[in-house]
């Protein structure tokens, strides 16, 4: 808890984005800096923070002012800009045009079935036990197996990539030591690339139906991409497929855990899954903000922005404004009119929320079919992450079949 | 619709399937452009649930 200082600060309209209050409950910080700090500032490197839902859409509309070229501000171990997410239009449509169509709503719904075996066989290894860790044994392993499956390497890899991963999004977890934390996720940046450039060679002499072969035989305007292209989309697939999904299962189930009336609904009428997924998406939004760099001066709600600034689009707070939802504080499933922004808007929609929306759709179906109900160990607190609100330890239990 | 705002929810054909389909890379392309009275409600509710603003439901068009 961070003693006595609120948090957004009226006064200096400073926020902390890392605090552990706000993982876990978010939204009254949303609210405030929507009324109070429109254009906040971090305590953490003093960066802009947008935060009403018409300021943060139109930036994110705006990549000639708002620019996605911060590989250089935002060091995750990368030797160029990943690819297509830290480049701007027009480079970046190219590549849309590309990846797009391996990650369309049909295609996701080709690999559903195999999604849902696996999310049983995960089921089938706690639910005679009554209780489980859901992040470590539920939430991580359903969309890696995905992941992994979609890029053609064997399941025995799982660990390799998730220790990878971590070393990557949360050095923070092995050092404070900024020098350090660089130096992590520099070590785990060498070895994405060196594995990734060995999986290329294979592939483009024995190619398969996976991404990685696609990759290697895509044309944009009648050339193939490079090898190094090839590597700057597998890194981005890495940090992208391995922690969102994961992150809003997590979210998801503890809201449900915590809210017996909501799980009841979802139990009595699986139908409303998919409307559910859109709500707590909104609710939730656990990537709960996405950094931009300022190219040209601009000026908001008296605020100016300088070029160079690396601002944050707090599209969770976005999703829980009151000038676009109605109700925004209530969750309901069957919400009409949702706006949401939880997979971003404008050219950089996120590649893979068709993958997202079909795994959590079929993560709750079978879960609540298997295990109708189930609580919070008592006793015991979730904890979430900062930044990708990650549901880092999560009991529940529920009672065993006689 | 929009086609230059549109990247791709797909939150129209999901909900409107009556009346929205998809080109291969998942943005929307319009099947029905004149939506029957008994469809109106679901144009709506595609209308209502585009983060793009993408989609427009002009009731005076139907003659």
């Amino acid at each position: 808890m961070s003693d006595a200082v609120p948090n957004p600060n009226p006064e200096t309209g400073m926020v902390n984005l890392f605090d552990a209050e706000y993982a876990r409950c978010p939204q009254p910080v949303y609210r405030a800096l929507r009324s109070q700090c429109p254009v906040a500032r971090q305590v953490f490197g003093n960066g802009p923070v947008l935060s009403r839902y018409e300021d943060v859409i139109w930036a994110l509309r705006h990549p000639e002012i708002f620019s996605s070229a911060m590989d250089l501000q935002i060091k995750l171990g990368t030797e160029r800009p990943m690819i297509p997410q830290q480049i701007d239009p027009p480079a970046q449509t190219r590549y849309r045009k590309i990846l797009d169509p391996r990650f369309s709503r049909k295609r996701m719904a080709e690999i559903e079935p195999d999604v849902r075996r696996h999310a049983g066989e995960l089921i089938d290894r706690f639910i005679d036990r009554g209780e489980c860790e859901f992040d470590h044994e539920f939430a991580v392993p359903l969309p890696c197996h995905a992941f992994l499956s979609l890029m053609g390497l064997p399941q025995s890899e799982l660990g390799h990539f998730l220790a990878i991963k971590d070393d990557i999004i949360r050095p923070h977890m092995k050092s404070l030591d900024l020098e350090e934390m660089g130096r992590i996720r520099e070590r785990a940046g060498h070895g994405i690339y060196e594995y990734f450039g060995r999986v290329v060679d294979e592939r483009r002499r024995a190619p398969g139906d996976d991404l990685v072969s696609y990759l290697c035989q895509a044309e944009i305007d009648g050339e193939r991409l490079t090898r190094n292209e090839i590597l700057d989309i597998c890194f981005l697939m890495i940090l992208a497929g391995l922690d969102t999904v994961t992150a809003t299962l997590g979210c998801n189930v503890a809201f449900l855990a915590s809210n017996p009336a909501h799980r009841e609904q979802l139990v009595r009428d699986p139908a409303l899954i998919p409307g559910a997924v859109e709500e707590l998406l909104r609710w939730e939004t656990p990537v709960t903000g996405v950094p931009r760099v300022v190219k040209r001066e601009v000026e908001i709600h008296g605020a100016t922005l300088k070029p160079g600034e690396l601002v944050t689009l707090l599209i969770g707070a976005s999703n829980t404004d009151e000038g676009e939802f109605s109700d925004p504080e209530l969750v309901d499933f069957a919400r009409e009119r949702n706006r949401h922004v939880a997979f971003g808007s404008g050219p950089h929609r996120c590649l893979g929320s068709h993958l997202a929306r079909m795994e959590l759709e079929v993560a709750l179906e079978e879960w609540h079919r298997r295990i109708p109900e189930y609580r919070v160990k008592p006793g015991e607190l979730p904890r979430y992450s900062p930044g990708i609100r990650e549901v880092q330890y999560l009991p529940l239990v529920w009672d065993r079949r006689a | 619709m929009d086609a230059a705002a549109c990247v791709g929810h797909g939150r129209c054909y999901v909900l409107a399937p009556e009346i929205f389909g998809d080109d291969e890379r998942g943005h929307c392309v319009v099947a029905k452009p004149e939506v029957p009275a008994h469809l109106e409600p679901k144009a709506r509710l595609a209308a209502d649930n585009c983060p793009e603003r993408a989609i427009h439901v002009d009731p005076d068009a139907r003659r």
